[in-house]
């Protein structure tokens, strides 16, 4: 994860005590995240999450308070990275064959069960 | 007539095969014993409230689970129906847990894409639009176990 921030734009303020007060609580936690914090001067501040499937998630933290800020890197954190879709249909998504499933090759032989002689 | 005859009996006798009740197993071990030798097996079971037909490696959406964080491992405790393709073990109305071990592991807590929902009433100069992401919480099913018991009996 990615923090930017500026030294001297006001809307950085609340970010920049996120940094001071609870970056380092949020990093010992997630010891899996590589968290890396960057001066962007005269930009609004925003933090970046690269995900495992080269997908990168980028959430601008203007106007945010510190509870606020919060949520967004829990968002960041708890997500993996998937594009969002619409998962109201999606309920269960398998790679597997159904295990009920007659084998094709096994219907292959019920089928070719003539006699010979018998059918003329 | 009687040769074509013949086809038709022989060909009815062929497909009844497979239609033939195999022998009830004498208990449950046994019946998961039977379960256990097929190469795939399903399982039913309700997590959150809702039944769902899972089997191993699926990834499957439900509306989010607080209390868990990403990387929990669950253990599904209602499990009520093991199957594989010519067996069933139905539980009444559970499975007990020594039988049967499914884990499932928290992948991500998502949201849905934003839904805009427009509520109006004509003619009254009634207009309103909530904006809405519905959370979910996506678990990744692990292997089904079924643990070799004592009891079972050889045959």
């Amino acid at each position: 994860m990615v923090f930017e921030y500026c030294d001297t734009y006001t809307s950085s303020a609340n970010f920049r005590t996120y940094i001071h007060n609870h970056l380092e609580g949020i990093a010992r936690k997630n010891p899996h995240v590589e968290f890396v914090v960057k001066q962007r001067p005269n930009k609004e501040p925003v933090v970046r999450g690269f995900y495992i499937n080269n997908r990168d998630k980028v959430i601008c933290l203007k106007g945010l308070e510190v509870n606020g800020i919060e949520k967004k890197v829990e968002l960041l954190l708890d997500s993996s990275g998937a594009k969002i879709k619409p998962l109201k249909r999606r309920i269960v998504e398998s790679r597997n064959e159904a295990a009920r499933v007659i084998q094709q090759t096994r219907m292959l032989a019920v089928l070719d069960t003539r006699v010979p002689g018998m059918h003329d | 007539m009687a040769s074509f005859l013949r086809s038709t009996l022989r060909t009815a006798a062929s497909r009844a095969l497979h239609t033939q009740p195999a022998a009830s197993p004498a208990s449950t071990p046994n019946a998961l014993e039977l379960i256990r030798s097929q190469p795939s097996q399903y399982i039913v079971a309700s997590v959150a409230g809702q039944k769902y037909i899972l089997s191993p490696r699926d990834l499957l959406t439900v509306p989010r689970l607080n209390d868990v964080k990403v990387g929990d491992v669950l253990k599904l405790s209602n499990i009520h129906e093991i199957g594989s393709r010519e067996y069933t073990v139905r539980g009444s109305p559970i499975i007990p847990l020594e039988h049967v071990n499914v884990e499932a592991t928290v992948v991500e807590h998502t949201k849905g894409p934003m839904q805009f929902i427009v509520k109006m009433k004509r003619r009254k100069g009634y207009k309103r639009t909530v904006q809405h992401k519905q959370t979910y919480t996506r678990l990744r099913i692990g292997p089904i176990h079924i643990p070799y018991s004592s009891t079972a009996s050889s045959s």
